[in-house]
């Protein structure tokens, strides 16, 4: 049964990763096998929080989707987006920091791929009012989406894998990773000026242009805007006091998701294509392969391995993870990689006699993982829609333009994060 | 039922097939290749969604943010710009009928492809075209 269950999983990652097929039928695939053959069975599949579908991940995703469904009908991003563009007078390097910062905050709230695809269409209007090439402002964004994406726990689909799979808290992310990924943007904000060298030439004749946009248009429904402001701060409020409530997030999801839908009273045509039921499925099949791992002991000797490969210490594992982590995200999907890899490093933590530096290979997790999707083209789905949105704005990025900078972002954000998190859990624990 | 339909050539200039739309007030045109064959129909509809940015197709809210007119994008986008540019990247099927088509095939034809106008041909000669509002002239009129 081991070896069946590594084979149909190997056979689905290289599946997933070539994508000779789509990856919603390359699980559903595997899992259908696993299923069949009695690796695993519909007790541990789906009624098992080890070793099945983690419907916590499941359905926090799809109340966090259908909040952006109602959220994105406000036109509050265009509003921000097209008064931050305003501010900045037209200097398309303070265009570029702007919107990669409200990119990267979005991110911090709402899902990657949605952010991009706020940000990339007002992008490409202010774009085409300066006259100037669209591509690094697009490639910009969708890194410090990915950046931003990680500071939270309902930031990036693998931090919400993390927190359900490891315990930790919305609070947790917020205290842990928050603050690196301010570090980090801070880092990536000072180098956009050389990354993107060039870029930012613009003949004066057009701010006015920009300055010529009228944001306040962007908003058809106050009413809309402020039921959605109440409802987010209440369901952030749910996340930040789950310590006390001890009410899961994918609950406080669900709950927010269906008051926001009562109060605004749209119709389900209106918010449910924001439900990306692909996705959804797609998370189930791979729970339910990588159960399978955990099931048969594969996870168990693999965790065992790593720690022999490590010594044991926490320090080389969570530095290990990292590396690892950043290098395989930039080939694979993370979200398949944080569900296998999130059994084995929980595996590993239980190795560690200290509870912070245990927490550590977490963190090392996450942050290798999210910041390891800015290196390639297909590191990150964020980054395959920019390609696309690009390609039909008829400024097409290839994949080498793509990980050129790429490569460049994530080789010097992850070498911000090594130190600190050898300083925060190691040195100064 | 056929009448006659300006015909237009793929690579003819994109500002004139615009234009004889907007004067004859046509749903459509018939789109030919380099040996004169019918090759697609170019909705009045698709010309108008060129004009539109793409950008304002992903995100509709934008239209109302931005000063200009479309007038003030119909001859930057289509000067330069050849009917085939126009043309949708993977054509649907190309709404032909003979004929001598009843009605019912040619309006089984125009709603199964969505198309406001569809083009009557003799082998590859085009003889003349229907358009939506044509064929509901002859379906209203007593019997």
């Amino acid at each position: 049964m081991t070896v069946v269950a590594v084979l149909v999983f190997v056979a689905a990652y290289v599946l997933i990763a070539t994508e000779w097929v789509h990856r919603l039928l390359a699980v559903l695939g595997g899992a259908a096998i696993l299923l069949a053959l009695g690796v695993t069975d519909a007790e541990h599949a789906f009624y098992s929080h080890d070793t099945g579908i983690d419907w916590d991940v499941i359905f926090l995703l799809l109340g966090m989707m259908i909040i952006v469904g109602v959220l994105r009908r406000t036109g509050v991003f265009e509003y921000i987006a097209i008064w931050a563009a305003k501010r900045a007078k037209g200097s398309p390097l303070r265009v570029m920091v702007l919107l990669t910062v409200i990119t990267a905050v979005a991110s911090a709230f709402l899902d990657n791929v949605t952010t991009v695809l706020l940000v990339a269409p007002v992008t490409l209007l202010v774009c085409e009012r300066l006259d100037v090439n669209p591509v690094p402002f697009l490639l910009a964004e969708v890194f410090a989406s990915n950046i931003g994406g990680a500071s939270t726990l309902i930031g990036d689909p693998p931090n919400i894998i993390i927190a359900s799979r490891s315990g930790l808290s919305f609070n947790d992310f917020l205290l842990n990773m928050a603050p690196i990924i301010v570090i980090v943007m801070v880092v990536f904000i000072l180098i956009l000026p050389r990354l993107f060298k060039g870029s930012f030439e613009v003949d004066p004749t057009r701010v006015e242009r920009v300055l010529g946009l009228n944001e306040r248009e962007a908003i058809e429904d106050r009413g809309l805007l402020l039921k959605c402001a109440a409802v987010l701060l209440l369901v952030f409020a749910g996340f930040t006091t789950h310590t006390i409530t001890h009410i899961e997030p994918s609950v406080i999801a669900l709950l927010g998701a269906g008051l926001l839908v009562l109060l605004s009273r749209l119709e389900p045509r209106d918010y449910m294509p924001s439900v990306e039921w692909q996705t959804l499925l797609f998370f189930a099949g791979l729970f339910v392969m990588v159960g399978a791992l955990v099931k048969t002991g594969v996870i168990e000797r693999l965790a065992s391995w790593a720690a022999d490969a490590t010594g044991g210490a926490a320090l080389p594992a969570a530095m290990l993870i990292l590396v690892v982590s950043a290098v395989l995200s930039a080939v694979i999907d993370n979200i398949p990689y944080v569900a296998t890899m999130s059994p084995l490093v929980e595996t590993m933590t239980t190795q560690i006699p200290d509870q912070t530096q245990a927490e550590a290979l977490w963190w090392a997790l996450a942050l290798g993982a999210d910041l390891g999707g800015n290196a390639t083209a297909i590191g990150a789905s964020a980054n395959v829609v920019v390609l696309g949105i690009a390609m039909r704005a008829g400024s097409p990025i290839s994949f080498w333009e793509f990980t050129r900078k790429g490569l460049v972002v994530t080789a010097v954000t992850i070498a911000v994060v090594a130190p600190y998190l050898w300083l925060r859990y190691f040195v100064l624990a | 039922m056929a009448e006659e339909f300006p015909v237009v050539s793929a690579d003819a200039e994109a500002l004139e097939a615009a234009r004889l739309l907007a004067t004859q007030r046509l749903p459509g045109l018939i789109v030919t290749d380099e040996r004169g064959k019918p090759c697609a129909i170019l909705p009045a509809s698709q010309v108008v969604k060129f004009l539109v940015p793409g950008y304002v197709q992903d995100d509709p809210s934008l239209a109302r943010v931005v000063d200009e007119t479309l007038a003030d994008r119909v001859a930057d986008k289509l000067t330069g710009t050849t009917v085939r540019k126009l043309l949708p990247e993977r054509p649907p099927e190309l709404p032909v009928v003979k004929a001598d088509d009843t009605m019912l095939e040619v309006a089984a034809l125009m709603a199964r492809l969505r198309s406001p106008l569809v083009a009557v041909v003799d082998g590859d000669r085009i003889v003349g075209a229907i358009a939506a509002s044509r064929l509901l002239e002859l379906a209203m009129q007593p019997h």
